[in-house]
């Protein structure tokens, strides 16, 4: 508890209770991880931190107990064990549908649409998706705008479930409809033939 | 009657020679040989042979082999006599004789069983055996009929082919022979069924199939028809003369399989007079037979609905295609082509009621031809907007036009509720006829029967909910009369603020009821705004809580144009009237000038300043004096315009509505479908998406056909607020969020 404590002290903020940026960046640098590095999502997964980039002392207590950790050389050590953790597919689930929540911007509804592009990036680095980078594409020729919580749920069930030919998809589903687009411009490109 | 009181008991070889003795008697007679007739005391005598062997005593009780005698008389006389008679002939002969025969053989039995009939009364009985006339009746089955039978229906079919063919035949004799088939069943009709009527049928069969084949390819479609029904009747006709009537409906369903049913397509598609060009020609005639033959075929009229209604959607198409042809600049002649459309619909009505007996096949396949082309845009104009427009017209022109005969409006509003049902789009109807009736009632160019009258029949048609808006319009222009009394009387007891020699009319309008216009914030003339200024505390006095919007674009007015030649009444709208009465005072202005003074947008000072000094009409000179308006012209009173007119109406061109409209309506039915989205899902708690969607396509489709995107999009935006969720197992699934 007490090494814990001394922990938390080391990065927090000098004017509030909390880990902030900067006490993040040390604590990366602690790691020897970049800050970008997936594996700070799963970490703050397993924190349940509301928020990207910050930790409040429960998030940090918390997440470090449960995974039985008092100390930075075992928070290291962990790293692998963590990274590990993408490869399973019901934690990858959870992983990405808590990183919405995460990652974007406190008190608004949806995610703007750089921060969700980048989210993507990462995570489908972790578990490969062929389509990944024509949906980037797609979003940024056609869409435009923020991406909603029900969107991004729905794009890894689309990953998980239609394969790159798109022979399964159901264009009569319950696909969101910026998924259903998407569909329309693969096929406009020929990316897939009809 | 004595019995013989003989010491001695007979012998059944006794008996059988006295018996064989009367049976040659018999035949004899039976057979139209010369041979006197039984006297009584014969007949009583043969009787009393039988009668007497029957009561002797044992060993000597010869009942059953007097019953097994009677049989055997039976046996030899159809063995020996009646077969090889039959089978001596041919074809008709074989029939007769058949027939003769077997009349003969009805009387043997009757008589025998008389002779006979101590047995039926006791031994029988008693032995439970069948009765002599059953014995008679099987033995004549089991050696005549059995052996001749087949024969018998080759003859029988023969002749009816040669009927068919058209040559006599003695129907009486076929009658009687096939009701000897249905007598040698027995009790049932298995004997007729199998010895006869498959064999029948198949040869029918065969026979209408030959006809069918030759008819299709060398007849018309009215011809065939009408041998069709020949051939029906006829074999009708046969049935009640010589078949059986269970025959009838088999037959009927062979003939109607094989002249109707199997040549349906080619009867139906024949080029030139087959069921599309009997519709364009008017053949009734032809028309209704076809509608007789084809009901009673089960599932028959399927097919001649389905070439209905293709007919009729390509008369449709080919109207559409006119106005699109003829429709040049983009201008589309709607009166035209809505008259037309109304004419095709009473016409094909006329089929539908008359040759197709209100049959709710054809009605449908009436509704969905119409449901098709009535749908599709015309030069960019939608089916909606051309309804509501031609619309517009009727009732301006019935407005003016006094010597309309009322009946011919009723009517066309009627055609109007009924292309009005075919039409998906009805809400989008509903707004433009909205937007043109405000018009309609503001410039005066409207007849309050006429107004109400259509009202009245979209409301019974499509509820209330459709009508209320409009309703309230007409409504409005009837209060608008008694408050304009109300107006004047406040004017003639206050006396205040009302410019002399300026008469000024108010129309009060309720809000949410007319569509929705922009104020602007027009400067008015001096003599105007102290116009509104009265009326507006004479407003305030009736009613405290409501405040006023004034609307200048709608108002008109009426100006005196001093011109040099002489005086012409003007006759403009608002803000033209505004624009004129600003040279009051000068006698020049820039366009800037005008902008700053009147604050008006430039759009709408663009369109005025036209109208005023590029149109028909110059009543303002402009400099320069090119055909557009620009920012930098400059105006000035044109005093030296005149006409030999003494009232001038200058119209101010509307606006392209279309735009708007649309958006308005693309709005309303985003709400609508939130609502509908909720209500089901309110109610149903959990649904899969297909069925979502499908129901709310279902709830609205009375107003308009929602676009499935559009849907999604709004089942998404509903998941976003927290209305819905989907199903965590099942992401197709959705959940209602209480």
């Amino acid at each position: 508890m007490r090494r814990l404590e001394e922990l938390f002290n080391r990065y927090k903020d000098p004017y509030s209770d909390m880990i902030l940026a900067e006490g993040v960046s040390v604590l990366c640098s602690d790691l020897q991880v970049e800050p970008q590095d997936i594996v700070t999502l799963v970490l703050s997964w397993h924190m349940n931190a509301a928020t990207a980039c910050e930790f409040s002392k429960e998030e940090f207590f918390g997440g470090l107990q449960a995974l039985g950790i008092d100390s930075i050389g075992k928070l290291q050590e962990k790293l692998a064990f963590m990274r590990s953790e993408l490869k399973d597919e019901q934690k990858f689930y959870e992983i990405y549908n808590f990183a919405f929540g995460w990652a974007k911007e406190k008190g608004q509804k949806s995610f703007a649409l750089d921060t969700a592009i980048g989210m993507w990036q990462l995570l489908f680095a972790e578990r490969e998706w062929p389509l990944v980078n024509h949906w980037c594409d797609f979003l940024q020729d056609r869409h435009n705008k923020t991406i909603s919580k029900d969107t991004w749920a729905q794009l890894l069930e689309f990953a998980r479930t239609v394969n790159p030919l798109l022979s399964n998809y159901d264009a009569e589903g319950a696909w969101p409809y910026l998924i259903d687009e998407f569909v329309e411009y693969l096929y406009d490109k020929s990316v897939v033939d009809k | 009657m004595s019995s013989r009181q003989n010491p001695e008991p007979m012998t059944i070889e006794e008996g059988c020679k006295l018996i064989d003795a009367a049976v040659t008697k018999l035949t004899r007679i039976i057979e139209g040989k010369p041979e006197p007739p039984f006297a009584s005391h014969e007949y009583i005598g043969n009787y009393t042979i039988v009668y007497n062997m029957c009561i002797q005593k044992p060993p000597y009780d010869l009942s059953g082999q007097l019953y097994e005698k009677y049989g055997a008389i039976f046996q030899d006389y159809d063995k020996d006599t009646i077969l090889p008679s039959i089978m001596e002939k041919h074809d008709e002969y074989m029939l007769r004789e058949l027939s003769r025969w077997s009349d003969i053989n009805k009387i043997m039995v009757r008589w025998l069983s008389h002779f006979f009939y101590y047995l039926d009364r006791y031994y029988i009985a008693r032995s439970g055996n069948s009765s002599l006339t059953v014995v008679g009746m099987t033995c004549f089955r089991d050696h005549v009929y059995e052996k001749v039978h087949f024969n018998v229906k080759q003859v029988v079919i023969a002749l009816i082919h040669k009927e068919r063919e058209g040559q006599q035949i003695d129907r009486a004799l076929l009658k009687n022979v096939l009701d000897l088939f249905v007598q040698n069943g027995m009790g049932n009709m298995e004997r007729y069924e199998k010895d006869f009527e498959d064999f029948f049928l198949t040869e029918t069969n065969s026979y209408y199939s030959r006809k069918a084949s030759r008819w299709i390819q060398e007849d018309s479609c009215p011809e065939y028809m009408i041998k069709a029904e020949e051939s029906l009747k006829k074999e009708k006709e046969r049935v009640s003369h010589y078949l059986h009537s269970d025959t009838e409906p088999k037959l009927l369903k062979n003939v109607q399989t094989n002249l109707l049913v199997l040549v349906a397509k080619q009867l139906l598609e024949k080029e030139n007079s087959g069921c599309s060009a009997l519709l364009r020609d008017d053949k009734t005639d032809d028309l209704s037979r076809m509608y007789r033959l084809y009901h009673e075929i089960p599932e028959g009229l399927e097919p001649v609905a389905v070439a209905f209604r293709l007919h009729v959607t390509a008369e449709g198409n080919s109207l559409i295609k006119q106005a699109e042809d003829a429709a040049t600049s983009g201008i589309v002649e709607e009166q035209v082509l809505v008259r037309k459309i109304i004419d095709l619909h009473d016409k094909y009505m006329a089929y539908v009621t008359d040759c197709f007996q209100n049959h709710t096949l054809f009605h449908k396949a009436l509704k969905e031809a119409f449901e098709i082309f009535c749908n599709k845009k015309v030069a960019g104009s939608s089916s909606a907007e051309m309804l509501a427009t031609f619309c517009d017209n009727l009732f301006k022109k019935a407005a003016n036009d006094k010597s309309n005969d009322d009946s011919t409006i009723e009517s066309t509003i009627d055609n109007v509720v009924k292309l009005l049902d075919y039409i998906s789009d009805k809400d989008l109807f509903a707004e433009f006829y909205r937007k043109k009736l405000a018009r309609r009632l503001l410039f005066g160019r409207f007849s309050d029967d006429h107004e109400r009258s259509i009202l009245t029949k979209l409301k019974g048609q499509f509820g209330g909910q459709f009508t209320s808006k409009m309703e309230g319009m007409v409504t409005d222009m009837q209060l608008g009369k008694d408050q304009q009394t109300g107006f004047e009387e406040y004017f003639k007891n206050t006396n205040t603020g009302k410019p002399k020699g300026v008469d000024f009319t108010v129309t009060v309008l309720t809000t949410g009821f007319w569509p929705s216009y922009k104020t602007s914030d027009l400067n008015l003339p001096l003599e105007m705004v102290n116009c509104i200024e009265s009326f507006k505390a004479h407003y305030e006095i009736k009613t405290k809580h409501r405040r006023l919007m004034w609307i200048y674009s709608l108002g008109n007015c009426n100006l005196t144009g001093r011109f040099d030649a002489k005086p012409i009444e003007l006759i403009v709208s608002t803000y033209q009237a505004a624009v004129l009465c600003a040279f009051n005072n000068t006698e020049r202005l820039t366009y800037q000038e005008l902008i700053d003074q009147l604050n008006l947008g430039h759009e709408d000072l663009v369109r005025v300043l036209h109208s005023l000094s590029c149109a028909k009409y110059k009543f303002l000179k402009k400099e320069p004096a090119s055909k557009t308006i620009s920012k930098t012209d400059s105006f000035e009173f044109n005093s030296k315009f005149t006409d030999k007119m003494r009232r001038i109406k200058v119209p101010l061109p509307p606006v392209d509505d279309r735009k708007k409209v649309v958006e308005d309506v693309d709005k309303d039915r985003r709400y609508a479908i939130d609502a509908s989205l909720v209500r089901i899902m309110k109610s149903r708690k959990v649904l899969p998406h297909q069925q979502l969607v499908s129901e709310c396509v279902e709830q609205l489709s009375r107003m308009f056909k929602p676009d499935i995107k559009m849907i999604k999009k709004r089942i998404e935006d509903l998941i976003s607020r927290d209305y819905l969720e989907r199903d965590t197992e099942n992401p197709s699934t959705f959940k209602y969020v209480a």
